[in-house]
Parts: structure tokens; sequence; C-alpha cells
């Protein structure tokens, strides 16, 4: 058998027994079939950490976080999220600046500060891990709803 | 809520008649401080340079005992605080099982460094003997002096203990997150900044930082 | 601007040129959409998931949602959401909708072992109609069972609760909220006289003092937790105390956790109890005016089975819910016993932090709220749980004013709303009525136009209850709505999934998506959801709030609404009433129950034509008449006037929720206070009208211990919740990309020394055993959660890791509810070798 023969049906057998692992998992919204079936758990999933910036669904979606998180303090004593991303450390890190919207009280009056309010980022903002959807989502992107012409030439 | 750390003056008063007494009570102490009638110059001093090999090694071994996580941990306040504190993060376990024990990062390696911390330590039994942070109320107390020191001593030695382990020379930018190797080009490599000016609370959880240069 | 076809293109060439000069051009030469195009159709909605009720904008473009944002002008959340509620756009559009009836049927017949397959609405419904029928001839009213919904609108709740209670004469009716929040509706009635909070969410802007009992509320009441924040950051005397079993988001951001042992917050309560006590800061003047004591029966066992040997152990099993009056120098020995020494051993709390605590309870100059969900609802205790806390609130008369008062939140979307207010438990009628109260039976016949004597007065299963009987084959024709069920139950291997299959039994489950309920079921039908229906919530400080159909469901999805009044046709009175009502209500032979119950003449009072002009309302155009203007003006008339009023229909359609009671036009925003509740009268300054003397109850009950505390053989407590980006079962937020990449799969938050002691390591797959099943989940030791040794928690969202196949079917004896926080077991690694850790250093 040549090494490349055996390469392969290593990778064969890696194959098979991938798949073999997938097909016990059980589907994660309808549950193990029949639903009294041990099912083993996958493996968790990583964070994405490659600061490449996702496309809101639309406008007013908050942005989600295209870094790690972990061990990030958001506690009484300090708030690691804003040290980036707060207005006035924005030129050194680079980070995008929070909204102007995370400048207002309550009643819309904008502050000389970040709003206490908007202290609890991780309500709103989530990182991501690399999963592919369980299954797809058909909603709509406005854009693909407006009229538009092509761009270019 | 702020608990108020109760009347402790009776307490260390009598801690301290405690140690005084139990220092000239014991036999070794009574020995050592009678003057010699008996033995010869030779002898003494022979018997000192022995001694002081004896004494020397058996410092040095007793110096390296304290370093290591076992014996900072057999203390209460450092278990309940700062270990606890380490064991859910990247410094305890990551993906290839190297781990970060207390003296990496709070002992140098260096010898003069390491007696000047181990000097310093000494405050820190004197705060064990006496109580000053044996609940969790006094330590977060005083967790924002604690830290203080120890951002000090990082930024004084260039962040020495980082860097036993993190070589900036050894740094491949290629293999890191692009927004880290944006800061680390810009302010590691230029000495702009040192490792803990931005590199704050990754082992520990952080005191109030407010007044902290690039903290809210 | 408007923008042709033709002006777009000449602008498209035009900058093309300009580009080539290097001129710049004025704007409207740029590539920008604009004018009619660019427009849509905003309106209000309020958000689908928990109790907080945000308020949300919906914008819809060709009859997709295509944004959502908060509500700026909604007082509850002015303009913010939680993750969950920004996507909102996406749950509407999970590929896999269900657009179509299911059932399983093998050569054209229904057949029970055969596979789900699509049929018609007739066909289903004709079926279901032949199953129901004949269990009722065979079994009587006792063998149809129904299990709703905190997350129904008020009217289908009210058609939900009208169909079984007066067209089937059956009570087994519950909803999902029994899991929830029953231990809070049950001490609110047992203290105050009246379901609900007295107090609302501007106490938030108003307290010093936050206590968190058993409330993660940074993850799961994230907008309500903003508005503590901002409270703690902007007033300088305010704190946060929160009092879990285990360290999480807000415990992060509190200034003291105190993290307890499973169960013993009952002594901790007492302790604070006995501390107001003896330091003399009881509010005697208020004490003296408007409260009665009374001691609860005490042994009260678990709610399990009666054979259970903790059941037949338990010298008060079955009068759980039993008091005797007492007095206040018999209630101070009572708890006189719980000294500090005493609640930080129990309690594993250190004594000065208890100190702290209770300082702040009896320091008349602090104002305190106290909120809870689920750690004090589910929980083996949860009704004294509820009623300890009022004892503390009652005791300093920090109750009913601004920033003083005990809140328990709510689960929910409308748990108050539906669950509670229009009254779908097994016990309840509208406007907190009781089904075994025959004057209450009688008011709700009047209202409801029905022969005098057709309810039932026997209370039907709680939701606990009805899972037993269907495995015990006693419930037989039983139909889910609005929940997920098999995910959600406790104990779901030994109790829930046996009754689903057992061949007795005929199970029909309405849902969106296809969930782990769906397909346990042997009919799925397809149901329209959130504001593809015209509907109303009422959240957790009792704001009632209207949203209109603003896009049309898929295929043939109809909501739950039109599924319960279009099955009413299926049925006459004969079928279903007694021979001898029909006998003295000759009028009413020969009708169809949707003709007694909808065509009643104030169900179908109002003409489609009120319905509005720029919406759609698929339920009113399918039965000729305004269905939700009707059902909620009529649902309405059972509490106008009884401290339950609500305003008329058209004005919520206007304003962004009203708080109840609605008199005059003026919500109220704390009842039982002279001077801001319409009911209280001049000079008396609180007044508890729920009950007869206007006082409420301060109740004695002692520490019990949990059903199932860890042993040798299962050594660790399991706690089961929900995180932030995930609601209930995940059934929507799963099929939304962000919210699924956000938090993936369940896993297992564990201490790391329970880690290293079982020579485990994060990632790791582990078996999680108790004495009822297993499942397997991946091991995490860090995150949000920070578990303290000897407890685990996992969530529930996944539906391949269905944690309550391990949880206990214990519950509260008197509210019935379940308590999913307190059950025993073993952790495993999938991987370790028998007979000990492997791969371990020394």
């Amino acid at each position: 058998m040549t090494a490349l023969a055996r390469c392969l049906s290593l990778a064969t057998v890696a194959t098979l027994l991938a798949g073999a692992l997938a097909a016990q998992e059980a589907p994660r919204l309808t549950g193990p079939t029949p639903f009294t079936r041990e099912t083993p758990a996958p493996p968790m999933q990583r964070q994405l950490t490659d600061d490449v910036r996702r496309k809101r669904n639309y406008p007013d979606q908050p942005p989600l976080i295209p870094h790690a998180i972990e061990g990030y303090a958001l506690d009484l004593n300090a708030n690691k999220c804003l040290s980036c991303h707060a207005r006035k450390f924005t030129e050194q890190s680079q980070a995008p600046m929070i909204s102007v919207t995370h400048y207002q009280d309550r009643d819309g009056n904008t502050l000389g500060g970040v709003s206490p309010r908007r202290y609890s980022c991780l309500s709103c903002h989530v990182p991501q891990t690399g999963a592919a959807p369980l299954v797809p989502n058909t909603f709509t992107d406005m854009d693909a709803l407006v009229e538009r012409e092509p761009r270019g030439r | 809520m702020r608990w108020s750390s109760a009347n402790r003056g009776g307490a260390e008063m009598a801690a301290i008649a405690r140690a005084w007494g139990w220092f000239w009570s014991n036999p070794w102490v009574r020995t050592a401080t009678r003057p010699p009638v008996t033995l010869s110059l030779a002898f003494l001093t022979l018997g000192g340079f022995l001694a002081g090999v004896i004494f020397w090694g058996g410092f040095n071994t007793a110096l390296e005992a304290t370093n290591t996580e076992k014996f900072c941990t057999s203390c209460h306040e450092m278990q309940a605080n700062v270990f606890e504190e380490l064991k859910g993060t990247i410094h305890f376990s990551n993906r290839s099982g190297v781990r970060a024990t207390c003296p990496d990062c709070h002992v140098p390696h260096q010898w003069t460094n390491k007696i000047a911390r181990k000097m310093q330590a000494s405050k820190e039994v004197w705060g064990h003997i006496f109580g000053s942070i044996d609940t969790r109320e006094k330590f977060l107390a005083l967790r924002r002096t604690l830290a203080e020191h120890e951002w000090a001593r990082m930024k004084a030695n260039d962040s020495l203990e980082c860097r036993n382990c993190h070589s900036a020379q050894s740094m491949d930018l290629s293999k890191q997150n692009p927004r880290a190797a944006a800061a680390h080009e810009r302010f590691l490599f230029s000495g702009e900044k040192t490792c803990i000016d931005c590199h704050k609370g990754i082992a520990h959880r952080l005191p109030n930082m407010q007044g902290v240069p690039g903290w809210q | 601007m408007d923008l042709s076809r033709r002006s777009f293109l000449k602008a498209q060439a035009a900058a093309a040129a300009a580009s080539v000069a290097g001129v710049d051009l004025p704007a409207q030469a740029q590539n920008l959409s604009a004018g009619d195009a660019i427009q849509l159709k905003w309106s209000k909605a309020p958000c689908r998931f928990c109790g907080t009720g945000c308020g949300v904008m919906v914008g819809v473009k060709d009859g997709r949602v295509v944004a959502t944002h908060g509500d700026m002008q909604a007082e509850v959340n002015r303009g913010l959401n939680c993750v969950k509620g920004y996507f909102l756009s996406k749950i509407m559009y999970g590929a896999d909708r269900l657009t179509t009836p299911l059932m399983r049927v093998r050569d054209g017949r229904f057949d029970k072992s055969a596979d789900l397959q699509p049929v018609t609405w007739d066909a289903a419904f004709d079926e279901m109609a032949r199953q129901w029928k004949r269990v009722l001839k065979d079994k009587g009213p006792k063998a149809v069972g129904m299990f709703g919904s905190g997350q129904w609108t008020i009217f289908e709740g009210y058609a939900a609760t009208k169909l079984m209670r007066a067209g089937f004469r059956s009570n087994n009716l519950d909803p999902n909220a029994r899991h929830c929040m029953a231990s809070a509706a049950v001490a609110f009635i047992r203290t105050f006289g009246m379901d609900e909070p007295m107090g609302c969410y501007d106490d938030f802007d108003n307290a010093d003092a936050f206590v968190l009992w058993g409330s993660n509320m940074a993850e799961m009441h994230p907008i309500l937790w903003t508005r503590i924040i901002d409270r703690r950051l902007s007033h300088a005397k305010a704190r946060i105390a929160t009092l879990s079993t285990y360290e999480h988001r807000t415990t992060d951001l509190s200034d003291d956790a105190l993290i307890f042992k499973p169960g013993t917050d009952l002594a901790i309560l007492n302790f604070i109890a006995n501390h107001i006590i003896r330091t003399g800061a009881v509010n005697r003047a208020f004490v003296d005016a408007h409260v009665n004591f009374r001691m609860a029966n005490t042994d009260i066992g678990y709610g399990l089975r009666p054979e259970h040997v903790l059941e037949q152990r338990a010298s008060h099993a079955a009068e759980a819910a039993a008091s005797q009056p007492s007095n206040f120098d018999a209630y101070a020995r009572m708890v006189a016993d719980y000294t500090v020494e005493k609640a930080a051993a129990l309690s594993g709390v250190p004594q000065e932090r208890l100190m702290a605590l209770a300082r702040m309870y009896a320091d008349p100059g602090t104002r305190v709220m106290s909120l809870w969900t689920m750690g004090f609802n589910q929980h083996v205790r949860g009704v004294w749980a509820n009623h300890l806390v009022y004892n503390l609130h009652l005791l300093t008369g920090k109750i009913s004013e601004p920033g003083n008062g005990p809140f328990s939140l709510t689960g929910q979307p409308s748990a108050c709303g539906t669950a509670r207010e229009v009254g779908t438990f097994a016990h309840r009628l509208p406007a907190d009525m009781q089904v075994n109260n025959p004057e209450h039976r009688h008011h709700a016949e009047e209202i409801w136009k029905l022969p005098a004597g057709l309810l039932n007065g026997e209370i039907g299963y709680h939701a606990v209850q009805q899972d037993r009987m269907l495995k015990d084959g006693k419930l037989n024709a039983y139909w889910i709505l609005c929940n997920n069920n098999l995910q959600t139950a406790p104990n779901t291997t030994q109790e829930t999934y046996p009754g689903y299959r057992n061949p007795a039994n005929f199970v029909v489950c309405s849902d969106p998506y296809p969930t782990v309920t769906a397909l346990a079921a042997d009919v799925v039908l397809p149901t329209a959801m959130w504001v593809e229906k015209e509907g109303a919530y009422g959240n957790a400080e009792r704001r009632t709030h209207m949203w209109r159909q603003l896009v049309s469901a898929p295929g043939q999805a109809r909501s739950d609404l039109w599924q319960l009044m279009e099955f009413s046709k299926r049925f006459t009175t004969e079928e279903v009433w007694p021979e001898d009502v029909l006998a003295a209500n000759p009028a009413y032979k020969g009708k169809t129950l949707f003709d007694v119950l909808w065509r009643n003449g104030s169900v179908d009072a109002f003409p489609v034509s009120q319905t509005a002009a720029d919406y759609d309302n698929a339920e009113s155009k399918a039965f000729g008449f305004y269905v939700q203007k009707g059902l909620f003006e009529e649902y309405a008339s059972f509490g106008r006037g009884h401290g339950h009023d609500l305003a008329p229909f058209d004005r919520y359609h206007e304003v962004r929720g009203l708080r109840w009671p609605v008199v005059d036009g003026k919500e109220t925003r704390w009842r039982y206070r002279e001077g801001h509740d319409p009911y209280v009268e001049k000079g008396s300054g609180w007044q508890f009208y729920g009950n007869g003397d206007k006082r409420a109850i301060v109740m004695a009950a002692p520490y019990e211990p949990p059903a199932e505390p860890p042993d040798q053989d299962f050594d660790l407590w399991l706690v089961t919740g929900r995180v932030l980006e995930h609601w209930h079962s995940g059934s929507m937020t799963m099929r939304v990309p962000e919210l699924y990449r956000a938090f993936t799969g369940a896993v297992m938050f564990m201490h790391p020394d329970d880690a290293q002691k079982r020579g485990l390591r994060r990632g790791q797959e582990v078996r999680i055993v108790s004495r009822r099943g297993e499942i397997r989940s991946r091991l995490e030791t860090r995150g949000r959660n920070k578990m303290p040794p000897g407890l685990v928690f996992v969530p529930f969202f996944d539906a391949s890791q269905l944690i309550n196949k391990v949880t206990l079917d214990a519950t509260d004896p008197i509210s019935k509810q379940t308590d999913f926080k307190k059950c025993a077991v073993k952790v495993i690694g999938v991987a370790t070798a028998q007979g000990g850790p492997a791969g371990n250093e020394p």
C-alpha cells in the first residue's frame, strides 16, 4: 500500500467516523428520534475573532461583536467594552464608537457622557460562533424589496 | 451597601502579645541567646562557615518552597479570592494546557528582584497574621491598593514576568487576530506601552477602575 | 424626492461620467433609492418574549416585517430592546414554518402509529371532533384537556377558557404559566385577596435598595435591569443586593452577592423578619391598622405522586394550603428561632452580610424594592417564599408607595394578562374568580349568557397532573397550544412522553414550528404568530397593551384564536351539555358551540367595519364580526367596578398600554394606597381591599428542606433555567441565525474544582444523570455563570440536550408549580475511564 493510499484510507475512515458521530447527534430544534434516545453532545463552538464587521439586517439592529469577549470585565468596578468603544478611547483603539443613542437618557436628552442605562453592553450586543444556521431564515433584507437598478457601468 | 471592617485594635494587641510570648518561651531561642563558654576560636570559625553553607542552602530551599502555588494558596486569603478568580481565566486553563502559577507572574526570576519582592511579601504575611484581608469584604476594600502595587511593579520592570513567557520578539503577528496584531505593532513594539498598561485584570477581577488611565 | 426608473438611469449615467471627470454632483445624482421605495410602514407592538412588555416598533414592507426597534414612546423601555427583541424581525421566517395541518395517517385514516402527513384543516378538525366526542361520551368532561400559554393573546386565553369551561364543561385547562409563576399568583391571592403586584416599574426610579431574590435580571429581564443600573449609577444612595445559588451577570453588577445553599432563602427571610422585630423596626401603626397574622400548616410534602414516600411521610400533604389565625406575638416567637447564627449556618452566607441585608430592610429611611422570578417561584416552598418576602414589607410598612414594595417579575409576555387576569388556570375564572365558588360560576354564566348551573365546579388538572393523567390513561383528548411542553415539563421521559404516546390518548399540538412536542403529537396545527394576528398582552406591571395584525401568516397557518373558535362549530349543545340543563333551557337546543359561545350578542356585537381600515384582521374576516373587540369587551365586563377595570377596547390601540385598574380613563400606578388607587377610601392610608377586612396577611412559615438533596450517589445540585439569547425552548430564537450563533448549544456550567475532582475539563463531553434519566452535554467552567462547588447549571433551550429528562416533578404543594431549580444529579465524563479520573496529574 502506498503512502498516498494509506493517507486516503485514513481520511475516509476519519470522514466516516465524523459522519457517524454527526448522525447520532440529535437535531437541535426537534430533539432525538425517538424522544427517549440518548444522544451525544457536539463539541462547543469557538467564538469568531476575525474582527470583520457583519452587515446589519436593518439599520436599527445592534451590531454583533466580531471578537472574543471572554474574561472581559462588565461589573460595577470596570467596563472593558467602554475602554475601547467609548468616544474618548476610539482614536487610540480604532474601535467603532458606540452609537449616539447611547449618550441619551430615557427621555432622549443628550448627556455629557455614556448613559448609565447603556452600561450593560451585552444585553444587546453579542459575540458569534462559526456555527452554521440550523435552518435557513427567509427574512428578506429591505434592500431586496426597495426597487434598485444594478450598480456600475 | 458598604460593610465597615470591625474594630480590631484589641485583637491586634492580643496577637502581638501571643507572638512575643511564644518567641521567648522557645528553648532554641533561649539557648541561642546565651554566650558561649567552652568552645575554641577555630571550632567557632569552621563551624560558623559550615553553618553558613547549611544556612544558605536551607535558605534557598525554603525560599523556593515559598515559590509554589501550593504555598501561596495555603493562605485562606489567596485561596478564596485571587486563586478562585484565576480558575476562570485563560492563565489557568487553555488550549495547550500550559498554565501560569502564582509565582510565574508575581515573583521575579532574577535573584535580587526576587529577594526584594520577598521582603515586600513579608507584609503579606503580616496581613495574614493580623487578618487585614481575612474576609471577602476586607479584601475587596483593599483590592485597588493591592492591585496598584502589582501594576506599579510590573510597569517599573517593563512587565518582566509577562515577558518571561510572552516574548515580544517571538510573537508571530500573522497568528494574532488583526485587532491584537495592530495594537501590538503600534504600542508594544514601539515601546510606547508595556504589557500591563493594556492587559490589566486578565487573571483576577478588577478593582474599581475610576481614574485609572484608559478606563472610564 | 421622487426618482422614477428613467430619471434614476439618467442619474446613474451622469454619475459615471462625473466620476471620470472628477466632478462632485449633488445628492440626487448618487446611487440612492428614495421616495416611496424606501418608505416602511411602522406600527407598535409589544415584544413577543418576556414579561417585561417592552414596546417595539415594527417596520413592514410588501407584507414582510423588515425591521424592528425599541419604541421611544413606550414608557417601559423608552427605545431599548434586548438582543432577542432586536431580532424579532426574524422569528417568523424560519424556513421550516408549518404551513399546513399534519396528522398521523395510514391508508387515508388516522393511525397513531403512522407518520405525520399533510392534511386539510377539515380533515384535521373532523378527526379531532370525532375523538373529542368519543372521549366526552365515554368518560365525560374530566377526560378532555387543554394546555395553554402565558404567551397566548388575551383574546386567545379568553376564547380557550370559554370553550373549555362553558363548551366542554371541563376545567382541565392550565397554562404553561403554571411552571412559571403559579407560586406568585397563589401567594398574591392568599396575602392580598387579589392577584398581581401593587407597584409598577416607576418603583425602579424611586428605590434606594434593590434586593433580588432568585432572579438573574441581567439575562432574563435585561431591559428592566437597565432601569435598575440606571438608578444604581445615577443615584448616590442606590444599592443592589442579589441572592442566588450561584454567581452570574446580575451578581457581577450587584454591590453584594449572597450565594446561599438551595432552599435556604426561607431561613434568611425569617431571620430578616426576626431582626426587624428584635431591633424595634416594626412599623406598629401600619401593622395594627392593615395586617392580620396567620400560621401556615407545615410539613406539607412536595407535590409528587401521592404514593411517593415523601408524600406518605408528610403530615400535611393533604392540607398543604391550610393556615390558622394567629397574632403578632405568636409570629414573633416563631421567627425568634431564626437567629443570624442559624441563618448563616443553614445558608452558608457569612453573618455580617446577612446582617447588612437585614439592616437595609429594617432602616425606615431606605426605600426597598424586592424582586424575584423563578428562584422563588420554581421552589417546593415557592408560595411560602413569596409570603415571607411580603412579611418583610408588611412588618415595615414598606409597600404600595413609590420605591417601596415587593415586585414579582413574570417570565412570559402575558402571564399576567392572559394566564392570570383571564383565568386560564385549572381553578380560575376571569378577574380572580374561582371555579369552585358557586357565586363566581353564576356570575360567569350571566356574563356569558349561558344556562344557570352549566359550569363545572370541580377544579381541573394542573400542568403536572395533566401529564400524570395522560400517562395513567385518564386524560385522553388533549390539545397543546402555544408551548413546547415535552421540552419544558419536568421529568419528561418518565412522566410526559409516555402520556403523549399512550395509545388511549389523542394529542393535538398547535405551533408555528415543528417542535419536540409537535413531533410527538397526533395532529399538528400550523399557527400564526405575533404580528400575524391582532393581539393583546398584559405585562408584569398590570399594563395591558395591544397590537394590530401587520402581516399575514404563511400558507394555511391560522391563529390559535381562529382554531379555537372554528373548532367550536363542530359541536352541538346536545353533544356536549347535560340533558337536564338543556331540558330546563330549551332555547339552547340545536345550536352549535360557536352559536352559544360567540354568537351570543356580546362577542359578535361589533361589525367588521370597526376593524382598522389600514390593517388586516384574518379572524374577523373569517367570522364576520370584530372578534377581538367583542371578546375583549365581554371579558372586561368581569372586572369593571371590581378593581380590575380595563379601558375601552379602542383606547388600547392608541396608547402604549395602560396599567389597570383604569378608572375614569386614568391608570393606577400604586394599588392599595390612598392618593394613587381610586378604590382606597380617603383617610385610610392603605386598604388591601382584595380581602374582606381590607387587611393583608403576614403568614408564618418555617424553613423546610428541598425534596431531593444531593447524597453519595447523586452528589450535585442541578439548577435549570434560561439564557439571555434564547427564549424558553428556543423554537423561535434558535431559528434566528444571529441568536443561535450567540449561544450555540446548551452547556453544563460547573465549578473548576468539581471538574478537576472528576478528572474533567472545559469542553469535555459529560453525562448528567439523575434517578429519572440522563443527557449528554459539554462542560463549561468559565463564562457568564460562576458555580459554587456542588452545584451545576444547565439551560433548557436546546432540544438536543433535553435536561428535563433529568429534572424532578416535585412541585410546591400549594401552587402546584414545579421546582426546576433543585434536584440531585451526578456528572460523569463520557470518555473518562471506569473507576476514577484518568489523565490527571498528581
